[in-house]
């Protein structure tokens, strides 16, 4: 027994040893990083993309940014493609999309595809922040472009200057913290509950909110934090009930929004304002909740209307006509537009440098303004500039997303009081 | 005082559903030999489709006497094919028992995707009776008083069903013994499969109930049979009134905390069941 | 079934072992096609491929012969992550892995003792609450105390992580190796043969199954450390992704539980399968390999290994696997035909398909014939 535990001992050693040498050795240098070449016999853009067909963030894929990159590249061919200086040629895109179940490994596993095996010219951003923050990291060793989509935080911001080929378009609670203490400060209210999801995006909301609430003498009530798959939002809505704080906000997703509002209209608790996270903005909320009479005066994240100017109406437009057939597809009156621009930003990149070197297009990108569907934008700190955006609170009016920040870009009063409930 | 009152109310509802859909599981399980890890889908199927059902303009009732047969047909017809091969092809009871759990996540993944690519993932719903009554201080919404009525109503009869019809009598006996019962006549494959599907309206109902006061979606599935599987190990695999009380029990611990702090409440059930297995190995009412 | 009688003679005995490593050291090789820079994407495949052979054959060394259906995979390989996330910047990565492992092996030595008295289904679900339990317990404690979700993971390049994991599935190999020729690999499987009368008989069951439990727990927990490097960015639900528990499980039925080598080509058939579907055809990746699984449960209840080694005939073995390397043959004249056409569904998802599909039936066909024979 002893002298066969020895020998299988020794052999394991011997294994170690060996595969130690190895490893050594396969470190030498040669480390020759393949620079930008122009292929002449290019024939087409690829552009690749790891996105959650499957899995708990389909959702996303299905009506965030899902319908705006395939509306972007049917455009795109539609036009014969984007005009490339150096191949003095329209390029055609084509399009490679890979399924990473929603799971991590997945998700780093192919985009290394993307890049090492498929070789593709340009990445799209994946699902979620959490997934944009380890896909930013892999596209920047690599020497890619990373303009984000849906996702934005500030742990992500903090990472900005450390990848020069990522920009994040969506704004967050950076800009819309303060949107929401102005208008509550414009409509007099003093004090607020808030419910947070335990994610990053509900976490840094109300890390952000907790100062800036106090600063601007709002009393925030309390501040509850709920798991992403709770099984009744009615005590904590009850609570807030209790508390009678003039806003009820909820920084989190529709799994939480949408009981939490359902229990609510139950209760009969109609505090002078609900605001929504992410979620608020989707036509499908109203599937989810009764229609434009279940959504009346909920005030979400956001937005963006077909007021807003006459391109963003024409996007809308646009948007709609293509996914008409897609029964999951719904506006998102808060993301799409934002998420389209980062696609418009890379194709006029491209034909404003005219190349395809990655690097060359983030120097381009972070130096130029574009003019896109929500007008013209430009980049701070690889972050849209703030006033670029078309507003950050929205409200639901007559089923109408009407814009309600108390600045210009406001396409109507917003309601306050919350009106009452709809009867059923 | 009225919190108390409110955490009481709350729990019982809870509880009940939790009940309903352990009390299937434990079924499947107890007779059949099959842990149904899709027990969840069958939850999700129901209540997706009482959503279609009330787009079409019929009333969430009469949806939940719809999804009945339906939900029995699929159980009953998936025990009768692939389970029954599966039985004939697994040598031992024991390779039986850890091939259908397997067998069954199979089924998980095919089922929540295909009901992914017809109804997306977005979060559905529907309006059913969004009022509230006071109770003595604690204001109750209306459609959960009516769910938790069914919830128990559907309960009780299951259980008289088991104790006292014919059908119900030989149910118990299969779970006991099933080569006695087998010996004594009794169609043994006939009645597994009928429990299967048994479980499977259990789950149908639940979800049909669910929908009326929650929105639904697509990817619900397997946070419920997590429940189920913490509820019918809590109570005891196979054991109907170990199910019911251990899913009144979870539905007041998952209420207790909603109170104090909603994100330890798995953290909790995992607790309650680690303290009881240590006492009790077999679970509450285990034999 | 436990050929433990194969092992003839002394030398005999080492065969196995020099070609297991043998064949691993030819593999390390692989780093040379690319830089630590920029790795070839073989190696990334690989680093997969690996983690999840670990995570079988780790799996299977315990509850193949044992019985006990563990789904606690997922809850050790999330400490291995959790080890890297917290003390990657500062510890290289073999003693990261050593640490995750020692961790997982401690955390699962308590965690045998308290449960390993638990029989059957209840002990199943008892290791898969533990995933949850750990996942949710830590989303609290960071949400609560730490104000965050997730952690960033220090990057390590592939070819060290490709390499570590090299080291790992050799030492795992060996093990598993060696344990099924042992005296505590055949206490193993009389705890699942019969677990009362191998007490009876004088083994210490509770002994044996803690140790082979903590023991294999200490792999996966090394696995986790060394994967979680290449995530990149983690949290809980990333962490503790309860998919972790199943599919090392599904691996090995699908090889062949309780044989050698099963688990590994388990691993390595889903792993390129899941890999070719998700690229290919990506919506449909679940629904199809939900299918494979069906299939593959319900008519090879033994696997794929297992299914040739009940063969009596030499023949019939020889037989079956030229037929399906012949389906995969057809398979691959499929795409090709279908690429002509013009529908580029290429890669490797038909041959895989139609050879599993082969597989079945022609085992099946074979099974019958031998049935007839009988009567």
């Amino acid at each position: 027994m002893s002298k066969k535990s020895f020998l299988s001992l020794f052999l394991v050693f011997a294994l170690i040893l060996s595969l130690g040498a190895v490893s050594t050795v396969s470190v030498q240098a040669a480390e020759s990083e393949s620079g930008y070449t122009i292929d002449p016999d290019k024939t087409e853009i690829l552009v690749g993309a790891v996105r959650s067909q499957t899995g708990v963030f389909a959702m996303f894929d299905q009506t965030a940014f899902g319908p705006c990159y395939r509306m972007w590249v049917d455009k795109v061919n539609a036009d014969g493609g984007i005009y490339v200086e150096e191949y003095g040629k329209k390029l055609p895109i084509k399009l490679i999309v890979y399924d990473d179940t929603s799971d991590m490994n997945q998700m780093t596993q192919l985009y290394q595809k993307l890049i090492l095996e498929d070789h593709v010219d340009f990445l799209l951003p994946p699902v979620s922040t959490a997934f944009l923050s380890a896909a930013v990291p892999i596209a920047s060793q690599y020497g890619y472009l990373m303009i984000g989509a849906e996702g934005g935080s500030d742990t992500l911001k903090e990472s900005l200057a450390k990848y020069p080929g990522f920009f994040s378009v969506l704004n967050y609670s950076e800009t819309q913290i303060p949107a929401i203490v102005d208008l509550l400060l414009e409509q007099g209210m003093e004090s607020a509950y808030i419910i947070y999801i335990q994610d990053t995006h509900g976490i840094e909301y109300s890390t952000a909110a907790e100062p800036a609430f106090k600063e601007a003498g709002i009393e925030i009530k309390a501040m509850t934090s709920v798991p992403a798959d709770i099984a009744d939002m009615t005590p904590i809505v009850t609570d807030a009930m209790n508390s009678g704080a003039d806003v009820l906000i909820m920084f989190a997703y529709p799994q939480i929004n949408y009981p939490a509002i359902s229990i609510a209209k139950t209760l009969g608790y109609n505090p002078k304002m609900i605001i929504m996270g992410p979620g608020g903005s989707f036509e499908s909320a109203k599937a989810a909740l009764g229609g434009d009479a279940g959504v009346e005066g909920i005030i979400f994240e956001g937005a963006w209307n077909t007021k807003s100017s006459p391109e963003a109406a024409q996007f809308a437009k646009d948007l709609a006509e293509f996914n008409k057939d897609d029964p999951n597809f719904g506006m998102d009156w808060w993301g799409h537009i934002v998420y389209y621009a980062s696609l418009e930003v890379l194709q006029q990149a491209i034909e404003g440098a005219g190349t395809l070197d990655n690097s060359v297009l983030a120097e381009y990108i972070k130096n130029n303004h574009f003019n896109v569907s929500m007008g013209e934008i430009w980049f701070e700190n690889q972050e849209i500039a703030h006033e670029c955006f078309l507003g950050d609170l929205g409200q639901w009016q007559n089923g109408y997303p009407e814009v309600v920040d108390a600045d210009e870009d406001r396409t109507a009063d917003p309601i306050v009081p919350k009106p009452e409930w709809a009867a059923e | 005082m009225i919190t108390v009152l409110n955490i009481i109310i709350t729990g019982l509802i809870m509880g009940g559903i939790y009940a309903l859909i352990s009390m299937g599981l434990s079924l499947q399980y107890g007779v059949a030999k099959i842990l149904n890890v899709s027990h969840g889908e069958f939850i999700m199927i129901a209540a997706m489709l009482t959503w279609v059902f009330v787009g079409l303009g019929i009333h969430p009732l009469l949806a939940l006497v719809l999804c009945c047969p339906f939900t029995f047909c699929v159980g009953f017809l998936l025990h009768i094919t692939i389970f029954r091969w599966l039985n004939i092809n697994s040598g031992t009871a024991a390779a039986y028992e850890s091939n259908a759990m397997l067998l069954c996540f199979g089924l998980y993944f095919i089922f929540s995707n295909i009901a992914m690519q017809i109804w997306g993932s977005n979060p559905v719903g529907f309006q059913f009776m969004e009022k509230s009554v006071n109770l003595g201080g604690a204001i109750i919404a209306v459609n959960k008083i009516i769910v938790l009525i069914i919830a128990l109503a559907v309960s009780i009869l299951f259980y008289l069903f088991l104790s006292h019809s014919r059908l119900g009598k030989s149910i118990r006996a299969a779970s006991q013994d099933p080569v006695a019962a087998g010996m004594l006549g009794m169609n043994i494959k006939k009645i597994m499969a009928i429990c299967f599907g048994i479980g499977a309206v259990l789950a149908g109902i639940a979800g049909t109930l669910i929908s009326m006061y929650s929105q639904v979606n697509t990817g619900m599935g397997m946070g419920y049979t997590m429940i189920a599987l913490i509820v019918v190990v809590l109570g005891g695999m196979g054991s109907i009134p170990g199910s019911m009380i251990g899913g009144m029990i979870l539905g007041f611990v998952g209420s207790i905390f909603g109170y104090i702090e909603p994100s330890l409440s798995m953290v909790a059930y995992y607790l309650i069941i680690l303290v009881l297995l240590l006492v009790k190995p077999k679970g509450l009412m285990g034999r | 079934m436990n050929r433990s009688n194969g092992g003839g003679s002394r030398i005999g005995q080492y065969i196995i072992p020099i070609i297991i490593i043998a064949v691993l050291f030819g593999l390390s090789f692989l780093t040379r096609t690319g830089t630590s820079m920029r790795p070839s994407y073989i190696v990334v495949l690989f680093v997969s491929i690996l983690n999840y052979i670990v995570l079988a054959v780790s799996w299977n060394i315990f509850s193949g012969p044992s019985g006990y259906i563990a789904l606690s995979t997922a809850a050790f390989f999330g400490l291995g992550i959790y080890v890297s996330a917290l003390f990657g910047e500062s510890l290289p990565l073999p003693v990261l892995m050593i640490l995750a492992g020692a961790i997982s092996f401690v955390i699962a030595a308590i965690i045998g003792v308290i449960t390993l008295r638990l029989r059957g289904v209840y002990f199943t679900i008892f290791t898969f609450g533990l995933v949850l339990l750990l996942q949710y317990l830590i989303l609290w404690y960071e949400v609560k105390f730490n104000n965050l979700r997730g952690r960033t993971v220090a990057s390590v390049p592939y070819n060290t992580v490709f390499l570590s994991l090299l080291v790992l599935v050799g030492i795992v190999l060996l093990a598993a190796y060696f344990v099924r020729k042992s005296r505590f690999g055949m206490a193993l499987s009389g705890i699942g043969e019969c677990e009362d009368a191998a007490a009876h008989v004088g083994v210490n069951t509770t002994m044996v199954k803690v140790i082979a439990f903590a023991a294999t727990s200490f792999a996966i927990g090394a696995a986790g450390a060394a994967k979680a490097t290449t995530m990149i960015y983690i949290d809980p639900p990333i962490a503790f992704n309860v998919m972790m528990s199943f599919m090392p499980v599904l691996m090995v039925i699908f090889g062949g539980a309780g044989t050698f080598l099963g688990p590994i080509i388990g691993a390595i058939a889903f792993t390129i399968l899941q890999e070719q579907l998700t690229t290919k055809w990506p919506k449909w990746y679940m629904i199809i390999f939900g299918t494979v699984m069906i299939i593959s449960i319900v008519f090879l209840p033994k696997g794929l290994v297992g299914t040739i080694g009940e063969m009596k005939s030499m023949q019939k073995k020889i037989a079956l696997l030229g037929i399906t390397a012949g389906f995969m043959l057809i398979g691959f004249g499929f795409t090709q035909i279908l690429e002509a056409a013009g529908v580029s569904i290429g890669g490797l998802v038909f041959p895989l398909l139609f050879g599993i599909a082969g597989f079945v039936i022609f085992a099946n066909v074979f099974k019958r014939h031998k049935g007839k024979e009988a009567a």
